[in-house]
């Protein structure tokens, strides 16, 4: 296990100590990690790890029984403003009696009518959907779905971005071209980017700084910072000889047995050559 | 869905558009087949007037059933006329049937509001659930017409206690489907909500409402049938007018006829109130159609 130091960046992110325990069983033990600002951020660990119970505290919708998350200095009580959300379920989380604009208009409704139309076109512009502002989720395929919440998402102008295993519902192909998608957004756009995910290339590929975790009661197993450069794409970069050496890193972290107090990680997905170690 | 190639989905999502209004429409039919599928529909009425027409001739049931060109004749004296300002309605129409209508809807509008709002109330809280629980399912298992005394005793001989029996008695079917619809919001759909901090009179009213209204107006259409059931159960006694009063007032004068013009009537009106609900209800839920076609 590593102590990371961070750079000279202040952390958008810091969570201290954090636990969450439900009766007898504790999810999350005393997790330390600090997310960089205007950065790609991902949490990868096994299946039933407690990847989820920490997005849900790091958004507000739970608290921790120990420990502090803050954002932007402050701690965080309740949803903080600013912070937006893309869930795995997409045909659960849109609302099917809306168009696509409506979806993407409905957090910030409350906004005087001229922004909020801009920040729409914006933003359903940005996640390449324009022409399709009329039709309703459910006439989508599921990648689309899911550009439409990240375009939700967008339009609240969030400063941190939390995604929880965003593209785990969609097909290879789709979902190879919503992380570029994603990857392109954030270079544009500057916003600090938090991803859960079982996926560990994914992790490898999308992440500034990865965040391994073990299984339950999860702690941070290691953090990672990934160097890889950007613009990164499908090839070339998964091609790299330091991309696959993370991957064999973070595979065999995953892997470790002493880490496994329970063996759960049969459920772990590496989606090519798992065993391999650089 | 998400193995199907993106172009394919757009191609028909954008079909769909091009259709617009009404997702979900089947395309267009051709002639005979419309005729087919007509005459497939009318086999068991037909049969069934069949048989009443054939009853009509028997000679034990002769005097109480008239047959059907009769009713249909004694139907379109009582209750209909070729007089505009009236409406093209009858005297029966004006005295009786309008009155029963206006008591129906009454009732109906009662149930609606009651259920509705109770039942979302009785969706979101588990604990009022849980207290409301045994009352409602009493009132629920009481047989509502036996009730009828007891709504004149409290409510008085005019038109309060029978709208208020409909609308006691059609009120559950709503209040449990909207209690349902609710639940069935799901989860994540409120945790999107309260992660983008939507104030909570647009989540009730953008996000439970609508998402509970395929379920809520389920229940309203079995309300809507119960409604015309108890508006006769309520005008059978201490009546001055409306259909129920008119079906025991004809009985009791050997008016055969215009008890079985009362009876067309009912079907009539059983006829009218599904096609207005119908209408309603694909205009509300467009977007349902579709979601269950295209998902489930």
């Amino acid at each position: 296990m590593t102590e990371h130091v961070l750079g000279s960046e202040v952390p958008e992110l810091q969570l201290t100590g954090v636990s969450r325990r439900y009766g007898d069983n504790l999810a999350v033990r005393s997790i330390d990690a600090a997310i960089p600002a205007h950065k790609i951020s991902v949490i990868v660990g096994p299946s039933g790890c407690g990847k989820s119970t920490l997005l849900r505290m790091i958004s507000g919708l739970d608290t921790p029984t120990d420990g502090e998350v803050r954002f932007e200095g402050a701690p965080v009580r309740g949803v903080p403003e600013g912070l937006a959300m893309v869930f795995q379920d997409y045909s659960r989380s849109l609302y099917p009696w809306m168009r696509v604009d409506k979806n993407v208009a409905f957090p910030i409704r409350r906004l005087p009518a001229a922004e909020r139309a801009e920040r729409v076109r914006f933003a359903i512009e940005e996640v390449g959907l324009k022409g399709k502002e009329s039709l309703y989720p459910w006439q989508m395929s599921g990648g689309m779905q899911q550009r439409v919440a990240i375009a939700r998402a967008l339009a609240s102008h969030p400063r941190l971005l939390l995604m929880d295993e965003p593209f785990a519902s969609v097909d290879a192909q789709t979902r190879a071209d919503l992380e570029d998608l994603v990857m392109r957004i954030q270079a544009e756009l500057g916003i600090t980017v938090l991803v859960v995910t079982h996926d560990i290339d994914e992790s490898v590929y999308l992440a500034d700084r990865i965040f391994v975790l073990s299984t339950p009661p999860s702690v941070v197993a290691e953090v990672i910072d990934v160097d890889l450069p950007r613009p990164r794409d499908h090839v070339s970069t998964k091609t790299e000889p330091e991309f696959v050496r993370i991957r064999g890193h973070v595979t065999s972290l995953l892997r470790r047995p002493d880490a496994d107090a329970e063996g759960a990680h049969g459920s772990l997905v590496a989606s090519t050559a798992a065993g391999e170690i650089a | 869905m998400n193995q199907g190639s993106v172009t394919e989905v757009a191609a028909v999502a954008d079909a769909r558009r091009a259709t617009r209004a009404r997702p979900g429409t089947p395309s267009r039919r051709t002639g005979a087949e419309l005729l087919a599928r007509l005459a497939v529909r009318l086999v068991v009425p037909g049969a069934l007037v069949a048989l009443w027409w054939w009853a009509s001739t028997l000679p034990d049931l002769q005097l109480y059933v008239v047959s059907p060109p009769t009713a249909i004749d004694r139907f379109i004296n009582d209750f209909l006329s070729s007089d505009p300002s009236r409406l093209f309605l009858g005297d029966a129409a004006h005295e009786d049937m309008l009155p029963s209508v206006r008591r129906a809807l009454a009732g109906l509008a009662v149930a609606v509001v009651v259920g509705v709002v109770v039942g979302t109330a009785l969706g979101i809280s588990r604990l009022l659930s849980a207290m409301a629980q045994p009352l409602i399912h009493l009132g629920r298992s009481l047989p509502s017409p036996a009730l009828l005394g007891v709504f004149f005793f409290v409510f008085g001989t005019g038109d309060e206690p029978k709208v208020l029996l409909i609308a006691f008695s059609i009120v559950w079917p709503i209040l449990f489907n909207t209690v349902d619809g609710v639940r069935s919001i799901g989860e994540v759909r409120s945790q999107a909500a309260q992660v983008f901090r939507i104030p909570d009179r647009d989540v009730l009213f953008r996000i439970i409402l609508p998402g509970a209204s395929p379920k809520i107006l389920a229940g309203i259409r079995t309300s809507l049938s119960l409604s015309l059931i108890l508006m006769i159960i309520s005008e059978l006694q201490k009546s001055e007018n409306g259909l129920g009063y008119r079906l025991v007032q004809s009985q009791r004068i050997f008016d055969y006829g215009g008890f079985w013009a009362v009876l067309v009537m009912l079907v009539v009106l059983g006829l009218v109130f599904n096609i207005a609900f119908t209408i309603v209800e694909r205009r509300l839920l467009a977007w349902h159609r579709g979601a269950t076609q295209q998902n489930d």
